[in-house]
């Protein structure tokens, strides 16, 4: 495997073309593609990618980007594409489409803060504001994680049992802009471990019109479908991690990764690149021997709520880091995880608003949440954990 | 963990020295990250980039705070706020000329090192001096700083596939480092509170956006001038051409003519037979196309409603000698200024050259005594029939304030051809006033005519139409080099006339069946003073030949005749002769000039009259000098579409070839079809705003604002300077200036 020095952009970019160019002997790759600050990078990696069979296609705005890849998956292309923030908010329209054609189309969300006022730094708010769009949704930590997620989504949304399309985010800058060291997949792997896309439903033959007008009971049945759907993802995905460690010699994180957890009293509980800022905090508090663990949230979309209410059972205080802010209610990952825990009110759950519209999220800070979490007395509304500026 | 922050100037490539610093440690298995600060990208702005060097997996994502080293490309970004956090075994890597102990009271204690990077990347042409891309050359003084060997430097530049130029100034940077510890101790608490000194951007009001005056950010900012329109600067009367051309293209003939008028008294005679340099210097040659100028003049000067004439309102009388264009000009002007004008005229009828030289199928006469009966109306007084001497001069000269003469070429120039027979040989112009008053027929005749200019073709053309059997142009240069109108070529060649280029004639003899020219052939030579290219004899046998002909017309040129003036007086344009006794006598037109044109002598008499007023008055009616010309670099030809130009009516060769009436009719209108107007339309208003409201709405942000009267404002508190109202002005009157 390849060792590169790579931003994180060039690293997805590499990815989806590799992922794309396997499915050559089937019926090619589709890219609609619209530029947009922190993704550029990606479209140009694409762009300049020479596929076997398949081709980026430029398009005037997120919106069609979406219905290009939309028609691509129809025709029974493997179909990808990435954007950002208002560019997501833009497309909102056919990325629900996608989901209820169930189309396995994968996108990288690479996450920035929806405007105004204008930023262009990382939070979840965009991805987040797809919440109930049929899609999967996962949140990586690293270039790697990145890369890794990105081949597991193809499999998992590709796969039958599914049918959906698969959202994999990224930090925008922490990881889209920044040099790492990355294993970057070689195509022989990539075609061992990606069979090539079959969409049961695309279309071929005579010309038909699909996703016409439906009854309420209809849609019934097509909504429960596709939870159904959702349902089967962590069997599909648990089987898509065992392949690729098969394939590639390393296991990709699963939905859910609880690390020092098992005697641990103070729980933090964060997805992206925060995880591994609050990785080094847990070890650096574990050497000085505080029982705090950490639980690491990889899949949003369907919320595994099981495994989570596994990791932070033993607990007695959970933190959630949310760098997303739902304006009226607070995280959006502590209302999930609050759902999952309602059961378990022994559990002190605090959620904390941290790093939102980018804000630099360093080591010293975590200590702050550890320390509040501490020693708090109860709960409280969601705190807005400022960044020092 | 070695940790390291970039300072430098957005362009100046920050990002990519961590890159290379990081690819660096990488070849040496160590982990490592690289990234940089992004905000609103623009060049100049300060960024900062990072890089983390380790043993094991990096896990931070933060940025660094307290950096083992700190690198600054900039040296205006060096201060207090570089060095805040720096450990103090740190080093501060920087580029600037100075020497580190020039840095002895800024940085107590601290390891500095220096190197002329911007020195060493723009002698090896990397970047420009203004903006120099230094991340290359600074990567060779970092690793020599950090212990690094110039293999490291090497194999970080392949990996970014950097090489030549940057490999050379990196190595140079490398030897040239001057690194050292400064006296003293290390204050870090002084240097935090010096760096946090700045001022925060937020606005307190929770809740509210900042408010942030984007036009801050700006390092150029948008700004309007006029430029000179080519035409303009091309017109040898100083006529406003892009200014009535524009009037036509909003339908305002009778603005358009309003605006010819005030510098031209002539726009009928002009729009037919000026050579038009202002088409010659026209930008959208570039394009498609000059603008058809000459048939809008003269459509303004038939279809413009003509104003009501000025009369004299000064006691001053002024004398003007000669009636044709430069006589005329002047004595519009002075009339406009005022003065009581007298014009005296030789001939018997106003108009000199231009009813007795330019015939009737080019210049009607209805046009050109409309015109003159304009000029008339200020209140002159125009005497026919009054030849003037040396004598009447003097005597003149105290009677009125001022005299202006302008008795342009009188003395054709002629030829030797040998044994003279004055039947056979004709001057040109003598030749054009006799056809004028029917005094010439040529039926069945064979007619050479020698020489290049208008004259050559009006002789010729003429010539045919009163019965010439053939008519035989003979030319010593080439078509290119000659002076006569392009159009009136054309016209000729197609009513028939035959043009021999690169003939010269020798000798004319006769014999029994009637005269036979001997012609020389010619090639083009060395260039002459005047630029054109100069005829030389073929010297080969078969190099002459013989012509049969029943008449020469010679149409070479003519010169002035200065007898009028005392002896030895020096004739200038513009200038008053000296050594007179009585009023002040000035000269113009072809007399001073020998220009040969009816613009040329336009221009010439309407600098006359500004002459004669500022001896009168001390008033200087000359224009200040006028702004840089808006040449073809100014225009963005891509925002106009091609569009063929109105070429205007012409009657037919076979039907013109017998007779004497107009030849072109101009630009006709037809129903649904405006002619002059979309030609007009076509004007790109080189240099000068014409209200096109581009800038305006392709500014991104809102921020300029029509005033009226063609002006615009920028609101420089918000523009950010993008620079897109420029890039957008496709005639070259908003451009970007530095702050």
């Amino acid at each position: 495997m390849a060792r590169e020095l790579v931003t994180g952009n060039h690293a997805a970019g590499y990815t989806l073309a590799r992922a794309g160019e396997a499915n050559r002997h089937a019926r090619g790759a589709v890219c609609g593609a619209y530029p947009i600050t922190p993704q550029t990078e990606i479209i140009e990696v694409l762009r300049a990618f020479e596929f076997t069979k398949g081709r980026v296609v430029p398009v005037e705005s997120e919106h069609s980007a979406m219905a290009v890849c939309m028609g691509g998956s129809l025709g029974g292309a493997r179909a990808f594409t990435a954007s950002s923030s208002n560019g997501l908010a833009y497309m909102t329209e056919n990325v629900f489409a996608a989901g209820y054609y169930r189309l396995p189309i994968v996108m990288i969300g690479v996450n920035r803060t929806l405007g105004p006022p204008w930023n262009i730094w990382t939070d979840q708010g965009d991805t987040l504001a797809l919440r109930d769009a049929p899609w999967l949704q996962f949140y990586t930590e690293s270039h790697q994680d990145l890369v890794d997620t990105i081949l597991v989504a193809f499999r998992v949304a590709e796969d039958r049992r599914v049918l959906l399309p698969a959202l994999v985010a990224e930090d925008g800058f922490v990881v889209s802009h920044t040099q790492m060291i990355v294993d970057l997949p070689e195509q022989e792997l990539v075609d061992r471990y990606l069979p090539p896309c079959e969409v049961p439903h695309r279309l071929h033959g005579k010309g038909v019109a699909v996703g016409g007008m439906t009854y309420p009971h209809e849609t019934e049945i097509h909504r429960k479908e596709i939870q159904q759907a959702m349902d089967r993802v962590p069997e599909v995905l648990a089987e898509a991690l065992d392949d690729f460690e098969k394939v590639f010699g390393r296991r990709p994180d699963a939905a859910v990764k609880a690390e020092y957890t098992e005697d641990a009293d103070l729980v933090l509980v964060a997805c992206n690149t925060m995880v591994r800022t609050l990785r080094r905090a847990v070890k650096r508090r574990r050497e000085r021997g505080q029982r705090v663990g950490l639980v690491k949230l990889k899949m949003f979309r369907p919320f595994p709520r099981p495994q989570v209410l596994r990791a932070l059972g033993s607990a007695r205080r959970v933190g959630v880091l949310d760098r997303n802010h739902s304006p009226g209610s607070g995280g959006i990952f502590w209302t999930e995880i609050a759902a999952t825990l309602r059961e378990r009110p022994d559990i002190l759950l605090q959620d904390y608003l941290i790093g939102l519209g980018g804000g630099d999220v360093t080591p010293e800070l975590i200590d702050r949440v550890f320390d509040d979490l501490g020693a708090r007395a109860a709960a409280t509304e969601p705190i807005f954990q400022e960044v020092p500026v | 963990m070695m940790e390291m922050t970039i300072h430098g100037r957005g362009g100046q490539g920050g990002v990519t020295l961590a890159k290379l610093i990081a690819s660096a440690y990488f070849l040496r298995d160590k982990h490592v990250q690289a990234f940089g600060v992004y905000a609103a990208e623009r060049s100049g702005a300060p960024v900062a980039a990072f890089v983390r060097i380790d043993d094991e997996e990096i896990t931070n994502h933060n940025q660094v705070s307290t950096p083992d080293q700190v690198i600054v490309l900039d040296r205006t970004l060096v201060g207090p706020r570089v060095v805040s956090g720096l450990k103090p075994d740190g080093w501060l890597i920087l580029n600037t000329p100075d020497p580190p102990e020039s840095f002895a009271e800024q940085f107590p204690g601290r390891q500095v090192a220096t190197v002329d990077a911007t020195g060493i990347a723009v002698s090896h042409g990397l970047g420009t001096r203004t903006v120099p891309i230094v991340n290359t050359t600074m990567l060779g003084a970092i690793a020599k700083v950090l212990g690094l060997q110039l293999a490291d430097v090497d194999g970080a530049l392949e990996l970014v596939h950097f090489g030549g130029a940057n490999r050379v100034s990196a190595h140079e940077a490398f030897e040239r480092v001057v690194a050292k510890k400064l006296a003293g101790k290390v204050k870090v608490g002084a240097e935090r509170r010096a760096a946090a000194a700045g001022a925060s951007l937020l606005d307190p009001d929770v809740g509210q956006f900042p408010r942030i005056r984007t036009g801050d950010w700006s390092t150029r900012r948008p700004e309007r001038h006029q430029l000179t329109p080519p035409c303009n600067d091309g017109c040898p009367a100083g006529n406003d051409v892009r200014g009535f051309v524009q009037a036509v293209s909003k339908k305002d003939h009778d603005e358009a003519l309003r605006i010819i008028l005030q510098t031209s008294p002539l726009p009928g005679v002009c729009g037919r037979v000026c050579p038009a340099p202002c088409m010659e210097a026209c930008n959208r040659r570039e394009h498609d196309e000059a603008i058809n100028v000459r048939e809008i003049e003269r459509y303004v000067a038939d279809h413009g409603k003509w104003p009501a004439a000025s009369k004299p309102s000064r006691d001053e009388r002024i004398l003007v000698i000669g009636s044709g264009p430069a006589g005329l000009s002047a004595t519009y002007h002075l009339a406009r200024l005022g003065y009581r004008v007298t014009l005296l005229e030789a001939d018997k009828e106003l108009g000199g050259v231009m009813r007795t030289g330019i015939p009737s199928y080019r210049l009607p006469r209805d046009v050109l005594d409309r015109e003159i009966s304009f000029i008339l109306r200020h209140g002159v007084e125009a005497r026919t029939g009054q030849r003037v001497n040396r004598q009447q001069l003097l005597d003149l000269s105290h009677e009125f304030a001022a005299i202006f003469v302008a008795t342009g070429l009188q003395e054709a120039r002629s030829l030797n051809l040998g044994r003279l027979s004055s039947d056979i040989v004709t001057q040109g112009i003598d030749f054009l006033d006799r056809v004028r008053r029917g005094e010439e027929y040529l039926t069945g005749q064979r007619v050479v005519v020698i020489g290049g200019g208008n004259t050559a073709m009006d002789a010729a053309r003429s010539a045919r139409r009163i019965g010439a059997r053939s008519v035989h142009v003979l030319y010593r240069r080439t078509r290119a080099e000659m002076p006569a109108i392009a159009e009136e070529i054309d016209e000729a060649l197609e009513e028939g006339i035959e043009l021999s280029e690169l003939v010269a004639p020798l000798r004319l003899h006769e014999d029994a069946l009637g005269a036979v020219l001997t012609c020389q052939r010619m090639k083009l030579g060395e260039a002459d003073e005047s630029g054109r290219r100069r005829p030389v004899p073929i010297e080969t046998e078969d190099a002459q030949f013989e012509v049969r002909c029943d008449r020469v017309i010679l149409a070479l040129g003519q010169s002035p005749d200065l007898s009028v003036f005392p002896e030895g007086a020096e004739v200038r344009d513009g200038q008053a002769l000296l050594g007179l006794t009585g009023a002040p006598v000035f000269a113009g037109g072809d007399l001073a000039t020998n220009d040969g044109t009816v613009t040329a002598a336009i221009g010439s008499g309407r600098r006359a009259a500004w002459h004669i007023h500022k001896t009168l008055t001390g008033e200087d009616l000359f224009p200040t000098a006028r702004p840089e010309v808006a040449g073809p670099e100014h225009i963005h030809m891509h925002v106009f579409a091609h569009a063929p130009r109105e070429r205007g009516v012409t009657v037919p060769p076979h039907v013109r070839r017998g007779s004497f009436t107009e030849v072109r009719l101009g630009l006709v209108d037809e129903p649904g079809h405006p002619a002059a107007v979309t030609e007009a339309g076509r004007c790109l208003s080189c240099g000068v705003c014409n209200e096109c409201d581009r800038c305006l709405t392709y500014c991104p942000e809102g921020v300029m604002r029509f005033r009226g009267n063609g002006e615009y404002a920028f609101d420089y508190d918000y523009c950010k300077g993008c620079g897109i109202c420029a890039s957008q002005c496709p005639r070259g009157v908003v451009y970007m200036a530095e702050l």
